[in-house]
């Protein structure tokens, strides 16, 4: 299968920080690919790296043969990447519909039309109650639940879904694991960060590991967590974290 | 169907209004209720919107009004045109001054607005041989002369204002229902995750801040036409920027009506107590109309519009239960 997202050598410094440090790693066609890593690994980091929120020191990100680096934002979801940010940003006072729309518009500029492809991603991620409800007044869950609507919206190629499932209970995981599957079923490529290893278990067979930005580890699930290094820097940091850690 | 009779009906009122009211006082003030909603509309689009808070709308408004004034007095050419060619100056002037404000944001953003415009009063007030320096001028009086819109009844500047005012409204509304006012109003929201789904944020910010100064500049023309007088300081008037911001918070921010119902509230009260308590207890006119602001930010943050969208929410929601 053909690359998706070729990402090359990427650096990131915050002042003295380096919050990714040579990260490479290629998401194939139609894979989901699971960025895993300890608190503050950079992750979310390397999502707005490749996003454009934030431009790298270092490196190249390609998507599909094109070079994204340097592209802003809007211009990188142009090329059919869309995300989710870990902590929500709703446009609150809009209603739920007339979020999901604003993404819609990306591909659909009349009304009408892009309310009725704002329904269908709505009705996808099982918010269809809460259609009219103001986006700031959702419970949290459902905001997140907002964020993979409103990227959907956009119609990407791409999805980065930054920590969908955090605070999920196990019926809603599952549900959300069915939501994923379903999307990759569909033929979208998909990296997903998350804490929860029953979930990347379920969604993912290719595993890319960061600590303190850098890549300590990368390939299926099983040697991954055999990996001695990425044990360690679980434990170092993670062991008493409330998901359980590794196992 | 029910609005659409209720607008047709206000409409037969507003152009009957002046063929009933009798007192030029009346009408003077119904002419400044129009103007300022209008310039109110202009910086809601933005302001509103948007949510970028510009108290630097008079360079706009002084920029149209002079632009109309000078090539009226210096080249015999109607205001009329002059109006359009200054809403045309005030559209290139927010290129530059937009590219420069945009860069900041929140407080930063509404000070270097405020900057603007009070560098473009100092350009005036030095620029004595085409435009008349710190004296300004007055604009010579042709009688009843539509072409060059002078009237001689306050009658013809009220119908003048009133088209403006529709006008402002007719493309708020049609902004508002298009993908842009949606736009508009997620950059408002969170710019970040606007630019996420594809929203070209600094684009659509030039775009609109071109519409909205363009209405801007055609409010200031009209107004030096109306008063037959021009100098920095009226033209550039920081009241013009805080009045355009305050109608529209009072009435309620990105809303249609919300700068109207703001300069309604606002004006009549400012003209009431004026003619009640007269200028001589100097202040206290001033102090209350100040309350009264302050009431309405307090207790209606989001305005009035914003209280009688809460009520139709609370109405809908309980027929939904019943
Ligand atoms: N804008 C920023 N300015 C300065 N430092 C930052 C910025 N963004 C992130 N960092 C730092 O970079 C490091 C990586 O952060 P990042 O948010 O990418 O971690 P993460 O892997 O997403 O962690 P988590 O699992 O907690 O979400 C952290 O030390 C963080 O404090
Ligand atoms: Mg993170």
């Amino acid at each position: 299968m053909a690359d998706a997202l070729v990402i090359k050598k990427l650096n990131k410094r915050f002042g003295g920080l380096r919050a990714v440090q040579d990260v490479s790693f290629t998401v194939r066609e139609n894979e989901t690919l699971a960025l895993i890593g300890p608190n503050g690994a950079g992750k979310t980091t390397a999502f707005n790296l490749i996003m454009g929120f934030h431009r790298p020191d270092e490196g190249s990100v390609t998507a599909f043969g094109t070079e994204i680096v340097g592209m802003r934002p809007y211009q990188v979801c142009a090329q059919g990447l869309a995300r989710t940010f870990q902590v929500a940003k709703p446009f609150g006072g809009m209603t739920v519909l007339d979020n999901v729309m604003t993404g819609a518009f990306l591909h659909y500029r009349n009304p009408e039309e892009a309310r009725d492809k704002a329904r269908e991603v709505i009705e996808f991620v099982g918010l269809s109650a809460r259609e009219s409800t103001a986006a700031r007044d959702i419970t949290t869950i459902d905001q997140r639940r907002l964020e993979m609507a409103r990227a959907l919206a956009t119609q990407p190629k791409i999805l980065l879904l930054d920590e969908v499932m955090a605070g999920l209970n196990p019926s809603e995981v599952d549900q959300a694991v069915a939501l994923i599957d379903k999307l990759s079923g569909s033929g979208l490529t998909i990296v997903i960060v998350e804490h929860l290893m029953r979930a990347i278990m379920a969604v993912s067979k290719h595993i890319v590991v960061l600590d303190h930005g850098q890549k300590i580890a990368e390939g299926n699930p099983k040697d991954v967590m055999a990996n001695p290094e990425v044990i360690r820097a679980y434990l170092g940091s993670y062991a008493h974290s409330p998901n359980g850690g590794v196992a | 169907m029910r609005w659409v009779i209720g607008l047709i009906a206000a409409v037969a009122v507003l152009i009957a209004l002046p063929l009933v009211v009798e007192s030029a006082f009346a009408i003077d003030i119904c002419i400044r209720i129009l103007l300022f909603s209008f310039i109110g509309v202009a910086w809601n689009l933005m302001g509103g919107y948007a949510k970028q808070l510009s108290l630097g709308h008079a360079a706009y408004f002084g920029l149209g009004a002079y632009t109309s004034t000078i090539l009226q007095i210096n080249y015999d050419i109607s205001p009329w045109i002059g109006m359009v060619a200054g809403g045309c100056v005030a559209m290139l002037a927010s290129l530059p001054i937009g590219w420069l404000c945009f860069r900041l944001r929140g407080p930063y953003f509404t000070i270097a607005t405020i900057a603007t415009a009070q560098a473009l009063m100092l350009i005036f007030l030095k620029f004595r041989d085409f435009a008349w320096g710190a004296e300004g001028t007055t604009i010579p009086n042709l009688g009843n002369a539509p072409l060059m819109m002078q009237f001689e009844e306050k009658a013809g500047y009220y119908y003048v204002v009133l088209g403006l005012l529709a006008l402002a409204l007719a493309i708020n509304y049609k902004i508002e229902k298009s993908w842009m006012g949606y736009y508009l109003v997620a950059i408002g929201e969170d710019e970040d995750a606007a630019e996420a789904v594809g929203i070209n944020a600094p684009r659509i910010k030039r775009d609109i801040y071109l519409i909205s100064s363009f209405l801007t500049a055609l409010a200031g023309t009209f107004y030096v036409q109306y008063i037959y007088f021009i100098d920095p300081a009226t033209a550039f008037s920081f009241n013009v920027s805080i009045e355009a911001a305050l109608v529209s918070i009072v009435g309620g921010i990105g809303t249609l009506w919300g700068p109207v119902i703001g300069t309604v509230l606002l004006e009549t009260t400012s003209a009431l107590l004026q003619s009640w308590l007269g200028s001589g207890i100097g202040g206290i006119q001033l102090t209350i109309y100040s309350l009264i602001l302050m009431a309405v930010i307090l207790w209606r943050p989001t305005g009035i519009m914003g209280y009688f969208y809460e009520l139709a929410a609370r109405r809908r929601a309980r027929l939904v239960k019943a």
